[in-house]
């Protein structure tokens, strides 16, 4: 391929992703470090945009959340231990604006016997009112976390609660093994 | 029982736990990528510190600009031992600072001081310093 066609091509997925109002998009193995990277940039894009602080901490919070979510359960990973423990999870962010409103999309296979109790839980935070996701959240704050669970299961109610909107969520089952999740909320 | 002291890192809060004036606060942000590794020692020294014999009025600054939800977690391991200890008869006293306008660190002070009863509970607003 010249190098014509070269920028062509990546001037066409850098349209598709301006066209959908992203500004920022992540697609590959993250880590924390990537986390806290993207997580610095994003909030100084959005300082320097004057976008209000209590926003800039929503979409952060967000973020954060949906980060460790792909870290903690993608269906693809990569481990190894050189000099420390490495830990690398595929999936992707994206952050756009779309109607006045900052949205945070991310995306990671899961396990498709996973699906069935992920779903569950998503369609039951998606039909909570914005007390009843306050109550929710209380409530399993104060629960005990599961034996060898990583995180406080309370990541999605976070999300739901940071959010302005219901969260959006899809499957797209890719094989017999796995499905493609995605997840999107407003804030 | 010796101070314990750890400065903040980029997604750490500080920590400074001043046992013999029973001053203890935890300012910053916390999103840890191992919380239980972080908030162990933390939940080990002030477990000892509690059990420790004496009166010691405790006063206790949550300075938290922003924490996830696994740290929200830790939080709440940290309030309950206090909550126990103020039942117990040890006078406690937790400021939970915010700043102006973020509801969302305000409500999350609101949720945890739900449940504590004897543990004298204060929220408290302070000026937004322009960091995010």
């Amino acid at each position: 391929m010249d190098s014509i066609m070269l920028a062509q091509q990546y001037a066409g997925i850098k349209r598709d992703l301006d066209e959908k109002g992203i500004i920022f998009s992540f697609s590959g193995y993250l880590s924390e470090g990537i986390l806290y990277s993207l997580g610095e940039a994003l909030r100084e894009k959005m300082t320097l945009e004057e976008t209000d602080g209590p926003t800039v901490r929503r979409v952060f919070a967000v973020f954060v959340e949906q980060m460790q979510n792909i870290i903690r359960y993608s269906a693809e990973k990569m481990t190894g231990a050189r000099e420390k423990p490495v830990e690398l999870s595929a999936g992707m962010v994206t952050i756009g604006m779309e109607g006045g409103k900052v949205f945070i999309v991310c995306g990671n296979t899961v396990y498709n016997a996973d699906v069935p109790r992920l779903r569950d839980r998503l369609e039951y935070l998606k039909g909570l009112d914005k007390d009843a996701i306050k109550t929710y959240y209380r409530e399993q704050l104060r629960e005990t976390p599961e034996e060898g669970a990583r995180g406080a299961n309370i990541g999605l109610i976070e999300i739901a609660r940071r959010a302005s909107e219901p969260i959006e969520y899809d499957f797209l089952e890719m094989d017999e093994g796995k499905s493609f999740f995605c997840l999107k909320a407003r804030i | 029982m010796e101070s314990l002291k750890l400065p903040a890192t980029g997604r750490t809060p500080e920590v400074d736990f001043d046992f013999a004036q029973g001053v203890l606060r935890l300012s910053g942000e916390s999103y840890p990528d191992d919380v239980a590794t972080f908030f162990g020692p933390i939940f080990a020294a002030l477990r000892a510190f509690l059990a420790e014999a004496g009166g010691h009025p405790i006063r206790f600054d949550m300075e938290l600009l922003y924490f996830n939800s696994s740290s929200a977690k830790a939080l709440m391991n940290i309030f309950q031992m206090l909550e126990t200890a103020a039942g117990n008869g040890r006078s406690i006293a937790v400021t939970w600072c915010y700043e102006e306008n973020d509801d969302s660190m305000q409500e999350l002070g609101e949720d945890f001081a739900e449940d504590l009863h004897h543990v004298a509970f204060t929220l408290k607003q302070i000026p937004a310093d322009g960091a995010p």
